[in-house]
């Protein structure tokens, strides 16, 4: 008998704890008509965003007409000033109603203050997102909730990559030159040095008077250490963890101060680069933009990311011309591939704890994993192929085909989006968000087919060009340059464990921030050094600047963190493998 | 009376008395989405950190180096409006005098990065300056004016001064007009020169002026902004550019560290305190009174 006053205490506790009658205290559905709704205008606070602002066009469209909502895309990469505005806006307890934010430190951070919503009510009814449902479960471990949805999630096997036809990293030449010079062997990273300088000596310019340089650097994105000098490293299947260069295999793992290192090989190779006059002398003060439109005219002959000097120079009339940036393989090299990430990549999407709606946000987040939604929405340096009907439509044998617009609007460089699907330029309303919810290798399970339309065979027949004819024959005819990597051992692929770096402690940090100021500012030095000396000393100072900074207790952490980045892929591996 | 001075005693407690409140950052482990209340409370250990190696308390002193140098050599300079108004006020064409001074104060209306931009466009490697050189056969490899670690003070001075003259002197030549004529006349009928009239009568009437906007110069002397530097810097001119309030920004802001941030900041305010006490024991005994 004392058993049912106490029963009914609780649950008007819990009616309490819940607030008002608005929200839910059980699962709620969100499989509902949502564009007859109230129109609302929703922040979407989007670290990857590179848009800030309503997002319009198509892409607006399509939410406006499906949600009744408007996306106000909030951008700090826009922004500029690193991470001014996410705590700008953290410490006002409100960063966004969606937040596309880094797992880890900012997820934990976001959930452990209250500003994420636990979105459990809805996930049951969440059928688009349910299929990645172990990746969910993995994000949310430990955080009684769902307080986040992973990106760029996949059901390909962790230890297959989940780049496809390009890989994330390799040595990209001028191909056009590269022939001219006659196709000479590179056998180690260093060889590259002669090749460059015979191709920047036989193309001093550009047709149109500008001055070439075979490396073009830049400094926006450096991080824990100069960025341009690691790619290199990645040539060799390392990639960073903090001060950490790890390989992909887990057989070896370097400090990047130590002489010996891949990162201050890559230093001595710029050095060399620049005491030839290889080197862009205007690398020491620009931007990515301005590097990239240097790209995009011809004035840089050598890329370490196909999405830099392909995306920037292979246009279809520089291709026709036989003229583009195609992988030169190094003969030792052994390509850094990122595997398919079974629990997700980096990124998270996660609603607001202040949102207005919050059901129609889980349904939106819902959709995002759609087909429909994958196609509407994937980031269009993946390939994504845009929404069915206006870009492409299924063929006479299901496979997807490009329309007359698609094949305008993406491959020749633009077109106007007809009226009926919000008018613009077909640019311009592209998915801000800029987050691929599916790998776009995945398949879709409309057509058959990968959601990129780099894979279908529809594109793959259209795109053959002088450029792409002769790189093909002279490799032997692989069917990608993935392909290439892959039949001749060249690459080598870090198994998808969708590792998470446990946060720095404060104090970890503070050193680190210290420390990688100096690397920064020593690795530039070093680049640009008069001498051989002057190089070495600035390397000694470096090292013994840092090692008084406190690098020792960093350095521990980020072993430990590699090793243990190691021990999942291992147990991923052996677990999805 | 009292009521008179509340508005302004406000105003100094809600600008000047509560932002120290922020100080408590220094003393925890700040993490924005949790609040102060719900950050870890850690005591002295940012303060521990500064000076923990020797490492740092060598980077915290180049820091200072490079503050007080800049903020000395400013002073230094702070001679040259006079002079320059001076000379503006002995030009007799009323228009080649407006034209000058307007073309002087004009710097001042520009922001630090639209002035970095001319610099840019100017002293960059492909810049104005460079090509010249380049196409008159002069030089075969440009100049590094922008990115490199040599006289990086001087140049710094010389943008500070190329903004600045002119706005600075125009306080002086304020103070000019209000110099009594009287002064002048009698000096003439003694027999005075232009050039004696200026070095005997328009500079020593000029002088209370000058010490008093010196005397605020040197209070000031911590906060020489960083604006200018933080358009300027990059990874080569960097030792010798960061001052106070950029390095407090380069760790705070740009490498997230707003704990150690405020900790050091709050290291200005205790060296601010200290130069206000030695003036003011100068001040008391050149003068025989003290100033607070």
């Amino acid at each position: 008998m004392v058993v049912v006053p106490l029963l009914g205490a609780l649950s008007l506790a819990a009616c309490t704890a819940a607030g008002s009658d608005d929200d839910p205290s059980g699962p709620v559905s969100i499989d509902q008509d949502w564009s007859e709704a109230d129109p609302i205008t929703v922040d979407v606070y989007d670290g990857l965003a590179n848009y800030m602002g309503i997002q319009g066009g198509w892409f607006g469209k399509i939410v406006k007409d499906k949600f009744n909502m408007e996306l106000n895309i909030i951008a700090p990469n826009v922004a500029g000033g690193g991470d001014t505005l996410y705590n700008t806006r953290v410490s006002g307890g409100e960063l966004g109603d969606l937040v596309v934010v880094d797992k880890g430190r900012q997820m934990d951070e976001l959930v452990e203050g209250g500003l994420l919503l636990d979105a459990s009510d809805y996930y049951g009814s969440m059928t688009n997102v349910s299929p990645f449902d172990t990746a969910v479960q993995h994000l949310n471990e430990g955080k009684e909730g769902v307080y986040g949805f992973p990106t760029s999630v996949s059901s390909l096997k962790p230890t297959e990559s989940s780049e496809g036809i390009d890989p994330t990293f390799g040595p990209y030449l001028r191909w056009d030159l590269y022939a001219d010079a006659g196709y000479p062997e590179i056998g180690t990273l260093e060889d590259l040095l002669p090749i460059l300088k015979t191709m920047q000596d036989a193309h001093p310019q550009t047709d149109d008077g500008k001055p070439v340089h075979a490396i073009s650097l830049f400094k926006d994105w450096d991080g824990n250490m100069m960025v341009t000098a690691k790619q290199p490293a990645t040539l060799y299947g390392y990639d960073e963890m903090g001060f950490v260069l790890a390989k992909a295999d887990g057989s070896d793992y370097q400090s990047i101060v130590d002489p010996d290192s891949q990162y201050v090989r890559s230093l001595k190779f710029y050095f060399d680069a620049n005491q030839l006059g290889l080197v862009d002398p205007e690398s020491t003060t620009q931007n990515y933009d301005t590097m990239f439109a240097k790209y995009q005219a011809g004035q840089v002959l050598l890329s370490w990311w196909p999405w830099l000097g392909q995306s920037a120079y292979n246009t279809e009339q520089n291709m026709a011309d036989g003229k583009g940036f195609e992988l030169a393989p190094l003969q030792d090299q052994k390509v850094f591939s990122y595997g398919a990430e079974v629990y997700g990549g980096k990124q998270i999407i996660g609603i607001g704890s202040g949102a207005e709606d919050p059901a129609r946000l889980a349904a939106f987040v819902d959709w995002l994993y759609s087909p429909e939604g994958i196609l509407a929405s994937a980031s269009e340096t993946q390939g994504a192929a845009g929404p069915e009907g206006l870009t492409w439509e299924k063929g006479e044998d299901g496979a997807p085909v490009f329309t007359d617009f698609g094949t305008k609007a993406i491959l020749e460089g633009g077109a106007d989006v007809p009226a009926e699907w919000g008018g613009g330029a077909y640019k311009d309303g592209v998915s801000a968000l800029n987050v691929s919810t599916v790998l776009p290798i995945d398949e879709n399970p409309d057509t058959g087919y990968p959601y990129s339309y780099k894979y279908w065979p529809s594109y793959q027949e259209t795109t053959s060009n002088p450029l792409t004819d002769d790189w093909t024959s002279h490799m032997g005819d692989p069917a990608s340059t993935m392909d290439y990597l892959q039949q001749n051992d060249q690459v080598v692929v870090a198994p998808g464990a969708s590792f998470t770096t446990p946060t720095d402690s404060s104090e970890i940090e503070a050193i680190r921030s210290q420390v990688k100021a100096t690397i920064i500012e020593h690795s530039w030095k070093m680049v640009f050094a008069k001498d051989d000396a002057e190089f070495d000393a600035l390397l000694a100072q470096m090292q013994s600047t840092v090692d008084g900074l406190g690098y020792a207790t960093v350095l521990e952490f980020d072993m430990a963190n590699a090793k243990a980045q190691n021990d999942a892929r291992v147990a991923v591996a052996k677990e999805f493998g | 009376m009292f009521l008179v001075v509340l508005p302004f005693l406000v105003l100094v407690l809600v600008f000047s008395y509560l932002p120290l409140a922020g100080w408590a950052t220094a003393f925890f482990d700040y993490k924005p989405a949790l609040g102060l209340s719900g950050s870890e409370f850690v005591g002295l250990q940012w303060f521990r950190m500064l000076v923990s190696s020797p490492t740092q308390l060598q980077q915290i002193g180049q820091v200072m180096a490079n503050t007080l140098a800049m903020s000395f050599l400013g002073i230094a300079t702070s001679l040259l409006p006079v002079f320059f108004a001076m000379l503006l006020n002995e030009i007799r064409a009323p228009w080649f005098k407006n034209a000058v001074q307007t073309l002087t104060t004009l710097p001042n209306f520009i922001s630090w990065v639209l002035v970095y931009m001319i610099a840019f466009s100017m002293f960059s490697t492909s810049g104005l300056v460079n090509s010249v050189l380049n196409d008159w056969g002069l030089i075969t490899t440009p100049i590094k004016f922008l990115d490199t670690g040599e006289h990086v003070w001087l140049t710094m001075l010389l943008w500070s001064l190329w903004k600045g003259l002119g706005w600075g002197a125009i306080m002086y030549l304020a103070a000019i007009t209000s110099i009594d004529p009287a002064l002048y006349e009698s000096a003439r009928i003694d027999g005075a020169g232009r050039f004696q009239l200026m070095r005997y009568i328009t500079f020593p009437q000029l002088m209370p002026t000058y010490v008093v906007l010196l005397v605020l110069s040197i209070a000031n002397m911590l906060n020489n902004g960083m604006e200018q530097y933080y358009v300027f810097q990059n990874a080569f001119n960097k030792e010798h550019i960061q001052v106070l309030d950029l390095y407090v920004y380069n760790i705070g802001i740009t490498g997230n560290s707003l704990s150690m941030a405020t900790a050091l900041g709050m290291l200005k305010s205790v060296i601010s305190v200290l130069l206000l006490v030695t003036a003011n024991a100068i001040a008391k005994r050149a003068r025989g009174t003290s100033i607070i």
